[in-house]
């Protein structure tokens, strides 16, 4: 009798023991977080190390593992990770992306810090919603990119006699006429895919942003067998028309010396931008950035946004790690430390942009974005993996960087082939 | 156990008798030595194919999926435009990378046979290319060939202002470009080749073509070349391995651009299997593409399969 | 015939020139500042020649949060290709010995079968390499990589071994055999000693093609560990930071060192062995 009661109670009690949830149990051990992200360089690197750094001051233990190449070189590397049974602690993924990895390894829920730290309600419906694939919290956004920013040469607006920035799309295109016949070349070539597929989505959110939403959001065919989107393709070859098509096959940056000497005159990208005008020489004065046209109606926010996703790690100090990651990065300091930094805006829509640090470009940016969350106007960005999952997207993208660079296709069949394209990848 | 001496020598032309082969093998480390290896690499290649054939025929998108769906993946990636432009460029790339790198290193090969001075600093010129990363290559030629930026502004400053010479940036033009930084790099390669069996062709042979009067294109023509033909057959196989597998160029030379107008198989398979999340349609475009490396090879092997026997019957 | 000889070695000038400009390209870009080439365009002289980039590159460029320069990923690479190019070019000379000398049942089979593997792209092979590694416990190792480097390397040294070996006369190996020596004594002593020109080319292209390898160099290592490769593309132009083509092309140069100096050193030795007629 004696000998089971002892058993019963040391069952129960190491049932009790193995209950506590992961977190609180995780209270006694270092903190050490395992980190995979595809930033290695540039003001991207910065800002990651500089979060490392604040881990590291909180007094954990920062092993980061910069991927470099592009984001597929980044997944490459965490599908092996979790293929092989070892998945990272946390590792940046975005928008449905979030979802679909989520059914292949199991993650950590963290809806108790969100709650504790009251930080649902701080951030937008959409970005919030795309961390929370099951019904509760498994990823945490860190910034947020508006795409659809226009930035003008000052030297450039000068050289064609433009005063002010255009606000609709027909404006637009009276602007970069005056611009070519003032010699300049009107718009930045980005040379890339994601940057054709991206002018193509700015040229849609500013014709409509509710056909945005049902034809590249919600793939509604009927949507994107609309005028609108006829409409974007048309201006998408207007704006094919308007850049420099040499530049093609360099990365952007190339551009800007051009820009801030004035033989270029806009461009049109998001707001990371700016980050690299400052470091290639550029000074405030040198440009001037607001939202890129929209036809009617205030300006829609196309958003880019970069989250961590938590992975369930084995080991007490990965549970620590963890818990002191999302807890920093859901502070106000750390998202404004980190937006200084890449020229982003903080997730959260509380923080104050007054700051020195920040430039007006972001400020109106993190404006733009509260009066769009407040009126639904926020869309997602198709060609930076926000929208759709990265399958279709690259079906979509296809599409529009082959009628970017081929100007013999017309502006009906390249919506025809776009409609054929999102029927073959679903 | 055989010995020599039961055990018949006769069958295949060259080699040991097998009985004495297996006495001789005696001992597990020796074995071990020879077939491990052999076994791991042979191994490798018929299960990765293998598990690869499977998958294709799977529902796999960001993990292997063992769910079956036919045919599926094969419609689907035979279907997208990035497929069909990949098989078409794969054809020019593969067909003008081959022969124009077989014919500059053959020429490259000739020239230097002719006991020139500097021959070694001539030959680590056109060698050092192969030392290059194709990501390095791919970058390099990328700012030569850019309009704005390389040749063509550099030939426009010098004043001939209407040169033209933008393949790059354009959709019809733009596959060439590869051809240009491949046979830069390869071209080293079939000269190596070509002079190293130029130069060890006997000398008696060169020796009674010369008494014969033979003048040195008559030479080069009737009596070097055609020694050389094995050589021709190396460096054809080399060379288009290099081509159908070329991956690292192509990405840092034009990412597949303008717009997708040089895709090639291997960044399909990349695009599908890792870029879209898409494994099943991946493993499908890998299998479709060696598919179509048997059909090329095929005549090959039977080329090889019947001059052996050819050597054999004589 | 004099003007034949002038027409050899212009055609020889003309095209070495090209060969070259490339070359001379990177180099003259390594001497300019990021800034500068940024400022003015890529192909040009140096306006004021720099060296910073080279100290730059070497152990001051930062990868995240690592500010070594790309030397820890050198000897990374190093670490990685030199085991690697031993051990597949040792292991495919055995081979290729074996299936060329000692005939036994289904040799030309596996001759075969090992060849193909030099058509299957790597991107197919990624994944079975992820769960054999995992298997192994390999994952995240240099070992893994050597593992995976000699395995496929093997494709091609078997393939130009036994294609070379097939040149060797048997009166050789029956002398030998006749003498009492075996497997092994007949390769170390006979065999090996013949090999010098096509082991020189294995060992060069094996070289080449570990130290110039990204995906796979990317994939099965982690931070530190990272292979040179590596750090040059973190090094040239993403989407969101601005290109440093001065560095680039510094940090290019020098992570070319290593395959310059074998390609240097190599193909005067290929050359020679050959054209001593190493085998008649």
């Amino acid at each position: 009798m004696t000998i089971s009661l002892t058993r019963r109670r040391l069952l129960a009690g190491s049932a009790a023991a193995l209950a506590m949830p992961r977190l609180a149990r995780a209270q006694g051990a270092k903190p050490r977080i395992t980190a995979i992200s595809q930033w290695s360089a540039g003001s991207d690197g910065a800002a990651i190390s500089a979060l490392g750094k604040l881990f590291e001051d909180r007094g954990g233990v920062w092993q980061h593992n910069p991927v470099p190449g592009f984001t597929t070189d980044m997944m490459n590397k965490l599908r092996a990770q979790i293929m092989a049974g070892d998945p990272p602690a946390i590792s940046q993924l975005k928008g449905p992306e979030i979802a679909a990895w989520s059914k292949i390894a199991p993650t950590v829920d963290i809806s108790p810090l969100v709650k504790t730290a009251g930080y649902a309600d701080k951030v937008s419906a959409e970005l919030g919603k795309s961390c929370q694939p099951g019904g509760h919290w498994i990823a945490l956004p860190l910034q947020v990119y508006r795409l659809n920013t226009l930035f003008l040469s000052t030297k450039g607006m000068e050289r064609a006699k433009v005063s002010k920035a255009p606000t609709t799309w027909a404006e637009f295109n009276d602007v970069a006429d005056k611009m070519k016949a003032a010699g300049m070349i009107p718009l930045a070539n980005g040379g890339n895919r994601p940057d054709d597929g991206q002018k193509f989505e700015i040229a849609l959110a500013g014709i409509s942003p509710e056909i945005y939403r049902r034809a590249l959001m919600q793939l509604d065919t009927d949507a994107l067998n609309s005028k609108e989107v006829l409409a974007a393709f048309e201006q998408l070859r207007k704006f094919a028309n308007y850049m420099n098509p040499n530049i093609a096959a360099q990365p952007w940056a190339v551009n800007l010396p051009a820009f801030v000497k004035g033989d270029m005159g806009m461009v049109m990208t998001g707001g990371w931008a700016q980050g690299n005008l400052f470091k290639a020489g550029a000074t405030v004065a040198d440009f001037s950035s607001g939202p890129a046209p929209q036809d009617s109606g205030p300006p829609c926010f196309d958003l880019n946004a970069d989250c961590f996703i938590f992975w369930k790690s084995k080991g007490a100090d990965l549970d620590a790690g963890q818990k002191l990651f999302a807890e920093i990065v859901m502070e106000p300091s750390t998202q404004e430390m980190y937006s200084k930094i890449t020229g982003s805006i903080p997730a959260r829509t509380d923080v104050n942009l007054a700051a020195p640090g920040f430039t007006d470009g972001q400020r109106n940016s993190a404006q733009v974005l509260r009066d769009a969350i407040a009126k639904d106007r926020v869309v997602l960005s198709l060609a930076h993996n926000m929208a759709q999952p990265n399958g279709i997207t690259a079906a979509m993208i296809d599409v529009l960087t082959e009628y970017v660079h081929n100007s013999a296709i017309p502006a009906a069949e390249g919506q025809k082939k776009l409609v054929a394209a999102v029927a073959g990848a679903k | 156990m055989r010995t020599a001496a039961t055990h018949p020598a006769a069958g295949k032309a060259a080699g040991i008798e097998q009985g004495v082969w297996r006495r001789r093998f005696g001992g597990a480390l020796t074995g071990l030595a020879i077939w491990l290896p052999l076994v791991a690499s042979a191994g490798h290649v018929v299960v990765f194919t293998a598990w690869t054939t499977w998958v294709s025929f799977t529902a796999s998108s960001l993990m292997p999926d063992y769910t079956w769906v036919g045919l599926r993946n094969y419609f689907a990636v035979t279907r997208t435009a990035n497929f069909q432009i990949a098989y078409v460029n794969l054809v020019i790339f593969g067909g003008g990378f081959v022969l124009l790198t077989m014919a500059l290193g053959l020429l490259l090969a000739v020239l230097l046979d002719q006991r020139v001075r500097g021959e070694n600093v001539l030959r680590t010129i056109f060698l050092y290319p192969l030392a290059v990363s194709f990501v390095v290559t791919g970058t390099v030629w990328s700012w030569l060939l850019n309009p704005g930026l390389g040749i063509q502004k550099v030939v426009q400053n010098l004043g001939w202002t209407d040169f033209r010479f933008d393949w790059l940036v354009q959709s019809d033009k733009a596959i060439y470009t590869l051809i240009f930084a491949g046979v830069w790099q390869g071209a080293g390669f079939a000269m190596a080749l070509f002079l190293a069996g130029l130069r060890s062709v006997d000398a008696d042979l060169v020796k009674a073509a010369q008494i014969d009067g033979a003048g040195p294109w008559r030479m080069y023509r009737r009596v070097l070349l055609p020694t050389i033909w094995p050589i021709f057959i190396t460096v054809f196989v080399i060379l288009l391995r290099s081509a159908i597998t070329s991956f690292d160029l192509v990405r840092a030379l034009t990412a597949g651009g303008p717009g997708i107008s040089t895709m090639l198989p291997t960044l399909v398979i990349y695009d599908f299997m890792f870029q879209r999340s898409e494994l099943g349609r991946g493993s499908a475009a890998a299998v479709l593409m060696l598919m179509s490396l048997v059909v090329v090879m095929a005549p090959y092997g039977l080329y090889v399969r019947w001059q052996r026997q050819k050597q054999a019957r004589v | 015939m004099k003007w034949t000889r002038l027409i050899v070695y212009a055609a020889l000038i003309v095209l070495a020139i090209l060969f070259l400009v490339p070359l001379g390209v990177v180099i003259v870009n390594s001497l300019r500042s990021n800034q500068e080439i940024a400022a003015t365009s890529l192909i040009d002289w140096p306006t004021q020649v720099v060296f910073s980039n080279y100290a730059q590159a070497w152990n001051k460029f930062c990868m995240a949060e690592h500010c070594w320069g790309i030397e820890p990923y050198m000897l990374n690479s190093l670490t990685l290709t030199i085991p690697a190019t031993i051990i597949s070019t040792l292991l495919g000379a055995l081979a290729g010995y074996s299936i060329s000398l000692w005939r036994f049942r289904g040799d030309e089979f596996v001759f075969g079968l090992v060849t193909l593997g030099i058509f299957l792209p790597e991107q197919m092979k990624l994944i079975p390499w992820v769960v054999v590694l995992r298997d192994l416990s390999l994952m995240n190792t240099i070992a893994g990589l050597v593992l995976i480097h000699t395995v496929q390397g093997m494709s091609f040294t078997t393939l130009f071994c036994r294609n070379y070996y097939v040149g060797i006369p048997q009166d050789l190996l029956r002398a030998a055999r006749i003498d009492g020596a075996g497997f092994f004594r007949i390769f170390w002593r006979i065999i090996l000693p013949l090999s010098p020109p096509i082991l020189i080319v294995t060992v060069i292209f094996q070289f080449t093609g570990i130290w110039n390898e990204f995906l796979y160099g990317v994939t099965f290592t982690s931070g530190g560990q990272q292979p040179v490769t590596a750090a040059l593309i973190a090094l040239s132009a993403a989407i969101t930071s601005e290109p440093m083509y001065g560095e680039q092309s510094a940090a290019v140069l020098i992570a070319a060192l290593p395959t310059l100096l074998v390609y240097l050193f190599g193909g005067r030795y290929f050359l020679r062995g050959l054209t001593a007629g190493a085998v008649k």
